[in-house]
């Protein structure tokens, strides 16, 4: 008889607490909204950095509150996907330029052109920023920077190896590399990425051979409408680049990818290596690499003395499910603007959005002078526009990756691979 | 006379000897009883079927379907063409030899192995505990992080592999394992048996608590050998746990990517993928059908392995008995 009454009891203890559960709504107080964020390029130090700006911006706005989801890196944009597909969840996310194009096509994101519409801040934003932003009729997100690549180098290696600079051009780079190329006190020219997203690189040196070519509103193809992998120059590119792996890199680097390449520069084994920006700050760190013993510099040209700088950007959107698309609006604008942009670009080594951030001392010195000296000389260091929002964008990487290191591994001839990248292309174009 | 027959002889005495009370006791099924029964089933079945058969179902139909997140406007049936695309892709027959080599290489000396240790456990030494428990360790690390610890020591340049080979003079120059696809599918097969011995050492040190001491006392008493000892009294005894063991462990290598998928990500050249490895690149690249298609594709080669191998053992048993 207890044991039932005490049963009985609990049952009702239990559905009181659900009933009140249900019926108590949300906490917040009348009028205040809470924003769910979510990042995908996480680091924790980024993190820590959006945190103390969402705070400020939460202390200017009191009745917004702002939680930020920062899932690891490699399945952030998993997750995002998740979350937007539920369509709950999500108010403001990363958006990325590989990304928009699916999630856009999906029907994921907000279009933030009403939101956005006499925003003070669109004036500050820098051409290429409101290139961006506005690429296809559109905003689907506001980039907050933008990551842009420059040659790493050990400047004691270059001055041992009897050079007066770091090489300007690939062939320079393949000269140089070899001849600080020495494996037996495992010293290595170069960092090359055969592992994932390795194809990058290739491109790049076959974007600078066919650069008075290239068609800048889709660097992969030329002007005359052909893919830049049909030109006999991008044979020539592809000579000098994988000579690089075979004559000055390390024979393992045929499975690099990003943290191995990094470790090679930062571990004091390797001379040189392209990168992002991001790169600076792991080098900084770097206890074997001292900071007299590297620098960085511009973009290795092609034959004819110019280079392609394929930017890539992320930056804030608004998912289309969001019920507070004018406080998540606010939120872009607050990250987007004045001292709050600038503290994330320079916080994060991107190139900055805001016209006249780039003047900073921050960007003149170091390491960054390289970017200076491509920005102050737009006719040999192009920027160029990547079909990366392409739908099949992540296949093609996939595809690319695996084919240079079959080169690598001598199941391929550089001529089949550039066939086979020109039929992949143009068979893509033909079908949209 | 068999054992079963036995069984199956003895059954029908039992039963008439049976008192008559507990039957007397056995309530009569009535509707209202069969809701009670229904009603206490339900939320164990409405659990399962929300939360395995109902992905199960959702899951399996995208196999059927052009379901690629890269376009969700168009999700329209394509009857077999996930599969077609499956059996056109160059790489699938090198993924699909790689799958059984994977399982095969990883599993002959992660049985040989624990076996050995099992026996080794099973005597009584000083600090027996502790050993066990050393032993036991990697079976609760996680497969990615096996993955990552061991892609760097098989590191070309920086490598603690490398390094100790050299200076034990065996090499002069840095092998770079990841990077031949031979030598790739050798550095994750090896990371497979460190980690999977310990499982068949566990399951087969468990085994051996049941082997009954009289019968190596007895084969003591005839003077059999030690080796005599394990062939004749040791496996035979604990055959079907052997068996099943393997049965298992068969099943969880051909699906565990995490080392492969931590060390090469299926590199050099997707040479050392394996089918699950290969459903994560797909899955990636936002091809849920394809992926999907793949998925039961290893279901039915799982089962028609499985079906097999039970209907040998059952056979060898029968001649056996």
């Amino acid at each position: 008889m207890i044991k039932r009454k005490v049963l009985a009891g609990i049952g009702l203890g239990m559905t009181a607490a659900l009933a009140l559960s249900g019926c108590s709504g949300s906490p917040e107080a009348e009028g205040a909204v809470t924003l769910q964020m979510v990042e995908s390029l996480t680091n924790p130090a980024r993190t820590a950095l959006l945190e103390e700006l969402i705070a400020e911006f939460e202390a200017e706005n009191a009745d917004i509150t702002v939680e930020l989801v920062s899932p690891p890196t490699d399945q952030a944009d998993q997750k995002i996907q998740q979350m937007l597909q539920a369509g709950s969840g999500v108010d403001v996310l990363e958006v990325r330029d590989l990304t928009v194009g699916p999630f856009s096509t999906n029907g994921w994101l907000d279009d933030m052109t009403e939101e956005f519409d006499g925003w003070a801040g669109w004036d500050d934003l820098t051409d290429n920023a409101k290139k961006v932003a506005t690429a296809t009729g559109e905003t689907y997100f506001i980039p907050y920077g933008f990551y842009g690549i420059s040659l790493f180098y050990r400047t004691d290696f270059v001055e041992q190896a009897g050079f007066d600079g770091p090489p300007e051009d690939w062939e320079e780079l393949l000269e140089q590399a070899e001849a600080i190329q020495d494996p037996d006190a495992n010293t290595f020219g170069y960092a090359f990425r055969g592992g994932k997203n390795g194809y990058t690189n290739a491109v790049l040196a076959i974007s600078a051979y066919v650069a008075d070519d290239i068609d800048v509103t889709n660097a992969y193809k030329l002007t005359n409408g052909d893919s830049i992998f049909s030109a006999p120059e991008a044979q020539d590119a592809l000579e000098v680049y994988f000579s690089l792996f075979e004559k000055a890199s390390p024979p393992s680097s045929v499975a690099w990818g990003y943290p191995e390449m990094v470790e090679g520069f930062t571990n004091g084994s390797t001379g040189f290596l392209l990168q992002d920006p991001e790169v600076i700050a792991a080098v900084q760190q770097s206890e074997a690499v001292s900071e007299e013993q590297w620098n960085t510099a511009p973009m290795l040209k092609g034959p004819s003395g110019k280079a392609i700088q394929p930017l890539a950007t992320a930056g804030w959107g608004i998912a289309e499910a969001s019920e507070h698309k004018e406080e998540a609006a606010k939120l872009i604008q607050f990250l987007s603007e004045g001292d709050a942009s600038i503290a994330f670009t320079e916080g994060n080594s991107l190139i900055p959005i805001l016209n006249g951030a780039a003047d900073a001392e921050f960007y003149k010195t170091g390491a960054w002078e390289s970017y200076l000296a491509m920005n102050e000389n737009p006719d040999a260091y192009i920027t160029a526009e990547q079909p990366r929002g392409a739908a099949w964008w992540t296949e093609w990487g996939e595809k690319a990756d695996a084919e240079v290191q079959q080169v690598l591994i001598g199941q391929l001839t550089p001529e089949e691979l550039l066939a086979s990248w020109d039929a992949y292309w143009t068979e893509k174009w033909a079908s949209e | 006379m068999s054992r079963q027959q036995t069984t199956l002889k003895e059954r029908p005495s039992t039963r008439a000897g049976a008192p008559a009370a507990p039957r007397a006791r056995r309530r009569q099924f009535t509707t209202r009883r069969g809701f009670v029964i229904l009603a206490f089933m339900l939320p164990a079945a409405v659990f399962v079927g929300v939360f395995t058969y109902y992905p199960m179902i959702a899951g399996s139909q995208m196999a059927f379907r052009n379901w690629n997140l890269t376009n969700l406007t168009d999700t329209s049936w394509i009857g077999l063409g996930n599969f077609e695309k499956i059996l056109a892709d160059p790489s699938f027959g090198t993924i699909l030899g790689n799958t059984v080599l994977w399982v095969v290489a990883s599993i002959v000396p992660q049985f040989v192995i624990g076996f050995a240790i099992a026996l080794w456990l099973r005597r009584r030494f000083r600090f027996r505990g502790l050993y066990q428990a050393l032993i036991f360790f990697p079976w609760a690390i996680s497969g990615f992080l096996i993955g990552i610890l061991f892609r760097w020591m098989f590191n070309g340049e920086f490598g603690v592999i490398n390094d100790v080979l050299k200076k034990l003079g065996l090499i002069e120059t840095g092998i770079p394992w990841l990077a031949e696809p031979s030598s790739a599918m050798f550095a994750v097969i090896v990371a497979n048996v460190w980690y999977g011995v310990t499982f068949f050492a566990i399951m087969i040190l468990a085994a051996l608590q049941s082997v009954p001491d009289e019968l190596y006392e007895a084969g003591a008493l005839d003077g059999a050998s030690k080796a005599r000892m394990l062939f004749q009294i040791t496996i035979p005894t604990i055959s079907t746990t052997l068996a099943l063991t393997v049965l298992l462990r068969i099943i969880w290598i051909f699906n565990f990517p995490d080392i492969i998928w931590a060390m090469t990500g299926g590199g050099p050249a997707n040479q050392t993928h394996i089918i699950t490895t290969w459903m994560i690149n797909i899955t990636q690249r936002g091809d849920y059908g394809m992926a999907s298609a793949l998925g039961l594709l290893v279901v039915a080669i799982l089962l028609i392995f499985s079906a097999f191998y039970l209907m040998a053992l059952r056979g060898k048993k029968e001649v056996t008995a």
